[in-house]
């Protein structure tokens, strides 16, 4: 594995060298596989991140390969867990990919993975993984962002979100419980910013959401004024001219590196193969921070996100010992700290 | 087929039934029986089976499971559960009493009296059934939220300083009351449709005004029909997640169905509490079950007789003016109001409202949402799949339910009460839970079952037997038995008698019943969300992508679609039914 990764990497610091234009090819795997990917035609891709956001990273995909048609099924992050471990257990693991956002549902399933590491594996954060057969295909961003036709004065850090001028149901929050992105961001709250933080924060009253999305609904529609969100779930709006400035605290912007894999019973393995292989190239990752709103977990970003300066915003990953063994007690602590029933 | 149906004629026709025969009636219902294990009973067990221990009995093996009552006790020590269990009880009975009222009164008004354009009034009310009940809480947002919602900012320009509030019970309560009026709607006018209007003219030649008549024969006649649309509504909204999901969470209302979904989505799911969850709201579904069969039971609810009738319309005078306004404010609230948000946000690039002028600012509205919808491949697909379920869920869910219904109510069959019982229990299932059950139970079978549009059909079959059932129900139970009789004594068979006889007089309610297993077919998000696979992608789950996504505008664009081609759909099926309807009053 470790020789392998070697010469990957190796290939990969040649490839580099020689992509000096952003038209130059890059890699993405051997002539061979390119053309067992071609042969194979398909592939089948489960994920739990939005369905909309990975039909364009299949477009995107596409424009390299056209010749291989990805077969998409989305769910919720627990929901897809549960079909992932059923269908395995009949024997029926239709997926050929799978992309999931919480690390801590992934691991006790690493085994249903098989060996796979992208040509530019050496450039990833060590970090960011959990097990060398499961990468960071995407990893999403916490920001904070506001309604611009109701916030005359707008908050500049993670403290500023205690101050009680933005009390009273202005503030929106995801709840502890939805799952590994917003436990990424409230360890980082509790670690980072203070024990007491929770706590001055949810003196303010804030509304409670099930999951991003809807948050950033409500932060359009002004339900809310301002909101902690992931960058990928409010900046779209942005783009397409909503009311809405997005800004990176300096405290410090959590991210959530997902963990992708491919089952040892992938149907097409040399598609799926490829298909990562492209997600986690530059060409993939500078798509996914330009068009979709993620950062990356390469060593090096190609490029960052609108208003993300990393000489004033350092990128903060969880640990990922403390991310599993923290957990249960943690949102039991935060549900009684916002008052919210579970 | 032809061997069960001699065999039914056998058992109804004479006491004396040959050996042949009674063996016949036996495998009939034992293949009833069977069919229904299969889909009833086989998933159920795998759900309690869950609920009794910590593991999926697919992933851990049948052998290894732990059996203990653990999650009962969790959830039952847990002051939430209680909390959303009280909310659930407040929420869907008040929520019924509205319904029932709404529907009922609307029923009456275009089956029974002769107000203005009652036809076009009867086919717009339904348009909200053809709406996701996400799509409907997300409509009441944009139009009751207290701080943006569009009837406050109306108010707020008009100087009042009155703000409604949906986010609170009585705002559930009154959303889910008008949302399932169309429901008990169904029900009742098919009943009144199906009425014999002779005895309404005796109340009246006896002197009794219209409204004595209505409360006095009327509504007593059709009672099996308004007992069963309250029941059914009422344990359809204890089912229901889209809803109180959308209105309940900016303020912290629980209900189960909420709670429920909250289990399964939690980092790790927590699917053997939400199964528990689940049999604890079967279990109060079953008590008002058996609370609805004591109260029908010994009564004789026969309208259809021999006589030819044709329904007719009380003449109201001028009150038929008070009837048009009634239905004309009840398709403002029901129809116009939540459509026009939809529309609204469907074509308006963000739902930002700085006041009631910009609603009406043309540069803010585009068909960017309606275009990048239907630039999705995953729109065509999922509309084509759709489709295709629902058609196949009507037919073979539409025969079986006459099938069940015809056993349960017009014949006398030993094992009819069991038939009756197991058709019924789905409708206590919610359907997020019932999804990973059927995943569970079927993922296993020999064969290429799961990943086809097939197991879809199979559950929604399975899942919405039981409304099926009480639809088509109500109708076969208003036939007189002189009827079948006079065809039998002609000489004909059992199945010449129901294709003749039977079938065309419960042609309303086979199509209502049909049509509306279609429409819940298509709505269905629970138990697809399990059972989709990458090529049976179908329409609720893709609109639950656009919802989870935060797209409200490509929700809403989306919904519109999807109303649009059920409305359409629906259309036909009407237009169908009304040619069987008449064909049946000929014949009779």
């Amino acid at each position: 594995m470790q020789n392998k990764l070697k010469t990957m990497a190796g290939a990969l610091g040649l490839a580099v060298v020689l992509a000096a234009g952003p038209a130059a090819a890059q890699n993405f795997g051997p002539p061979e596989l390119i053309e067992a990917a071609k042969k194979e035609g398909k592939l089948v891709y489960y994920t739990a991140n939005f369905a909309e956001v990975e039909q364009q990273v299949i477009k995107a995909f596409n424009k390299r390969f056209p010749e291989i048609k990805v077969e998409m099924v989305r769910a919720p992050g627990g929901q897809l867990i549960t079909r992932v471990k059923t269908e395995a257990a009949a024997g029926k693991l239709a997926a050929d990919v799978v992309d999931h956002s919480d690390r801590a549902l992934m691991l006790p399933l690493v085994d249903l993975f098989q060996d796979y590491a992208p040509p530019n594996a050496a450039d990833y954060r060590p970090d960011a993984m959990i097990s060398p057969k499961l990468w960071p295909r995407a990893t999403l961003v916490w920001s904070i962002a506001y309604n611009t036709e109701l916030v005359k004065n707008p908050p500049k850090t993670w403290m500023d979100l205690t101050k009680p001028e933005y009390g009273n149901k202005q503030i929106g929050q995801v709840f502890a419980a939805s799952g590994g992105t917003t436990w990424t961001r409230i360890m980082f709250e509790r670690q980072v910013l203070g024990e007491d933080y929770w706590k001055k924060q949810a003196a303010t009253n804030p509304v409670l959401y099930p999951s991003g999305a809807p948050t950033s609904d409500s932060l359009v529609r002004g339900e809310v004024s301002i909101a902690p969100l992931l960058y990928n779930a409010i900046y779209p709006k942005q783009k397409e001219g909503a009311p809405i400035k997005i800004f990176f605290a300096p405290e410090g912007a959590p991210v959530n590196p997902y963990a992708t894999g491919i089952p040892k019973t992938a149907a097409h393995p040399n598609a799926a193969k490829l298909f990562l292989n492209w997600c986690l190239s530059e060409e993939g990752q500078t798509f996914m921070i330009k068009e979709l709103g993620n950062l990356t977990s390469l060593k090096t970003a190609p490029v960052y996100p609108e208003g993300f300066d990393p000489k004033v915003v350092k990128v903060w990953l969880p640990n990922f010992d403390q991310y599993v063994k923290l957990h249960a007690q943690w949102v039991e602590e935060w549900n009684k700290t916002y008052n919210y029933r579970q | 087929m032809r061997d069960p149906a001699t065999q039914l004629q056998s058992a109804v026709l004479s006491p004396r039934t040959d050996r042949l025969r009674s063996l016949l009636a036996a495998a009939w219902v034992l293949s009833l029986l069977a069919l229904l294990a299969f889909l009833v009973v086989y998933p159920l067990l795998m759900l309690l089976l869950g609920a009794l221990t910590d593991t999926n009995p697919v992933v851990d093996g049948f052998g290894v499971f732990r059996l203990s009552i653990h999650n009962f006790t969790t959830v039952l020590t847990n002051a939430n559960v209680a909390e959303a269990l009280a909310n659930t009880l407040i929420i869907c009975g008040g929520g019924t009493v509205i319904a029932v009222a709404i529907g009922l009164t609307f029923s009456w008004i275009v089956v029974r009296t002769n107000t203005p354009c009652k036809r076009f009034v009867a086919a717009a009310s339904m348009l909200p059934l053809f709406a996701p009940p996400l799509v409907a809480g997300v409509a009441w947002v944009i139009l009751g939220s207290p701080k943006t919602g569009l009837i406050n900012t109306a108010f707020k320009w008009i100087g009042l300083d009155f703000r409604i509030d949906l986010y609170t019970l009585p705002g559930l309560i009154f959303v889910f009351g008008i949302y399932y009026a169309p429901y008990v709607y169904m029900f009742t006018s098919s009943a009144l449709r199906n009425m014999d209007p002779s005895l309404e003219e005796a109340s009246e030649v006896a002197g009794a005004n219209p409204i004595t008549t209505l409360f006095s024969v009327t509504f007593p006649l059709i009672m099996p029909a308004i007992i069963s649309g309250t029941l059914l509504s009422f344990v359809v909204m204890l089912g229901i997640y889209g809803i109180p999901a959308v209105l309940g969470a900016p303020s912290d209302i629980n209900v189960l169905t909420t709670y429920i979904f909250k289990l399964t989505n939690w980092s790790p799911p927590l699917y053997n509490t939400a199964a528990a969850v689940a049999i604890i709201l079967m279990v109060v579904t079953g008590a008002l079950v058996i609370a609805q069969q004591r109260v029908l039971s010994g009564r004789s609810f026969t309208t259809v007789a021999g006589k030819a009738f044709r329904p007719r319309s009380i003449d109201l005078g001028g009150w038929r003016w008070l009837t048009l306004a009634l239905a004309a404010l009840y398709l403002l609230v029901v129809v116009v109001l939540p459509t026009l948000a939809l529309i609204i946000a469907a074509f308006r690039k963000f739902l930002f409202f700085r006041d009631l002028a910009s609603v009406f600012d043309m540069r803010a509205y585009s068909l960017d949402h309606m275009r990048s919808i239907l630039d999705n491949p995953l729109t065509i697909n999922s509309i084509y799949n759709s489709v295709e379920v629902g058609i196949i869920t009507a037919l073979a869910g539409g025969a079986l339910a006459f099938a069940i219904g015809y056993t349960i109510h017009r014949t006398q069959l030993a094992g009819r009460r069991s038939i009756d019982l197991l058709s019924t229990l789905p409708v206590a299932v919610p359907g997020l839970v019932v999804g990973v059950a059927y995943l569970w139970a079927w993922i296993g079978l020999p064969g290429g079952l799961y990943g086809t549009l097939w197991i879809l059909a199979l559950a929604f079959v399975a899942r919405f037997m039981p409304d099926t059932v009480k639809t088509l129900s109500t109708s076969l139970m208003q036939i007189h038995r002189e009827l079948e009789e006079a065809s039998w004594i002609c000489g004909k068979g059992t199945l010449t008698t129901i294709r003749s006889v039977v079938l065309p007089l419960a042609s309303p309610g086979v199509i209502a019943a049909m049509t509306l297993l279609f429409v819940l077919a298509i709505r269905e998000l629970g138990s697809s969300l399990f059972l989709y696979t990458s090529n049976t992608m179908v329409m609720s789950v893709l609109l639950l992508d656009y919802y989870e996504g935060g797209n409200i505008g490509k929700t809403a664009a989306f919904s519109l679609l999807q109303m649009l081609l059920l409305g359409g759909l629906i259309g036909v099926a009407n237009w169908l039914s009304r040619g069987a309807s008449q064909i049946g009053t000929t014949r009779s």
